[in-house]
């Protein structure tokens, strides 16, 4: 049979997602990516218009305490990445689910040693737009939590070092950039 | 340096391009600085988007449990509402563009349920007895397993009250005319063949 690149056709009782193409099913995971944004970034904005940024980024920080480390199981698990070296930090960060919503790029110096930087972050360009200066907490207390929290999954000894950070006063090149580092 | 994106090209070597040719099934090899998506092969695409959906489940879940125990549960219900109320139309739209569902009857509906990011989280038959009229069943549903098990009948508010808002919303965004019906709801006090059942049908119009 063949693969369908739509469901423009009739009503299919045992639809399922394997008659899709590959092309169907890549489309379907970039925009399952930015559903999960738009759910976290709906909550987020939910709570902080009815109680305040400080409550919002309250919860943010809870909510991905427990969040990234399901993350980490299932996805880990499903591509079997696994090691304890920089150089699994980095296979994990090229796919991890949020990734389809930003550019970056990976400096790979070596399988301990590694510099992360993200050229196109909507999360940022959404906040720079808003004008409140959300992105210096947000950058600056979540972010790290969120990195540390995902390299700490495979090995609690991977320093995770912010060297450009919003807001961006002094640089324009980037939207953050974060150096991984183990030392052996 | 290798940039990651789902839209990415970049200079690789040709033996690192051979050994790309293949479907991978996992990603247990090297750090490769070109990994793209389209190197894996279909059946584990099909996997990782089950996962992405079982994800944004749980992180739907993680927010509506993380503001409740800090405000309550009717603060976290109510704010539940709102973030659907804005979701639920992006979650239509971008069911209608991705899958070309442009009818406006009741078969178009269940398509749309079919292929909802949360599905795959779900289990459940789509019976469409005629292009008006369908019954969808929910047999597994792990977020009213989960309320269940907590026993305080958050059920009654997450089943009767949100979900039936989200039907109607669903309906309503397909033809404002489709009538939503609970056939069964929860708590589950009085069946236990499934989780919920609910009724779609569109009354012709006079005259049709």
């Amino acid at each position: 049979m063949k693969k369908l690149a739509d469901y423009s056709g009739k009503f299919d009782p045992h639809f399922s997602y394997d008659k899709f193409t590959k092309e169907t099913i890549l489309k379907l995971l970039k925009a399952y990516s930015e559903y999960m944004l738009r759910i976290d970034g709906f909550w987020y904005l939910t709570v902080m218009n009815k109680w305040g940024n400080d409550e919002a980024l309250d919860c943010d920080i809870k909510v991905w305490e427990k969040g990234i480390p399901r993350e980490m199981q299932t996805i880990s698990s499903l591509l079997n990445v696994h090691g304890d070296d920089v150089a699994t930090l980095m296979k994990y960060i090229q796919v991890r689910p949020f990734l389809w919503n930003y550019q970056c790029e990976i400096d790979f110096k070596s399988p301990n040693h590694a510099v992360l930087t993200v050229n196109h972050c909507p999360t940022l360009l959404s906040m720079e737009k808003e004008g409140t200066g959300r992105e210096k907490r947000l950058c600056h207390e979540s972010e790290p939590k969120v990195l540390s929290t995902t390299a700490h999954f495979f090995n609690p000894n991977i320093q995770v070092v912010p060297l450009k950070l919003p807001p961006r006063t002094d640089y324009s090149d980037c939207s953050c950039q974060w150096e991984f580092r183990l030392d052996r | 340096m290798s940039r990651i994106s789902s839209e990415w090209h970049n200079v690789t070597t040709e033996k690192a391009k051979g050994s790309r040719m293949k479907d991978l099934t996992d990603y247990s090899g090297k750090f490769d600085p070109d990994i793209k998506y389209e190197n894996f092969s279909k059946d584990f695409l099909v996997q990782l988007l089950r996962a992405y959906a079982d994800y944004l489940r749980k992180l739907d879940g993680f927010w509506y449990l993380t503001l409740k125990n800090k405000i309550g549960d009717d603060e976290a219900f109510a704010c539940d509402i709102k973030v659907w109320e804005k979701m639920c139309a992006i979650h239509l739209e971008m069911i209608r563009k991705l899958y070309k569902i442009n009818s406006g009857d009741v078969a178009a509906l269940l398509k749309a349920f079919q292929m909802s990011p949360w599905r795959p989280t779900c289990q459940g038959i789509a019976e469409l007895k005629s292009p008006r009229h369908g019954i969808v069943t929910i047999t597994s549903c792990p977020t009213l397993l989960a309320l269940e098990n907590e026993g305080k009948g958050g059920e009654e508010k997450i089943c009767q009250q949100l979900e039936l808002q989200l039907f109607i919303m669903q309906a309503n965004f397909f033809n404002p005319q489709i009538q939503v019906r609970a056939l069964k709801v929860p708590p589950r006090t009085e069946y236990s063949d499934c989780c919920c059942q609910w009724e779609f049908r569109l009354e012709p119009k006079e005259g049709e």
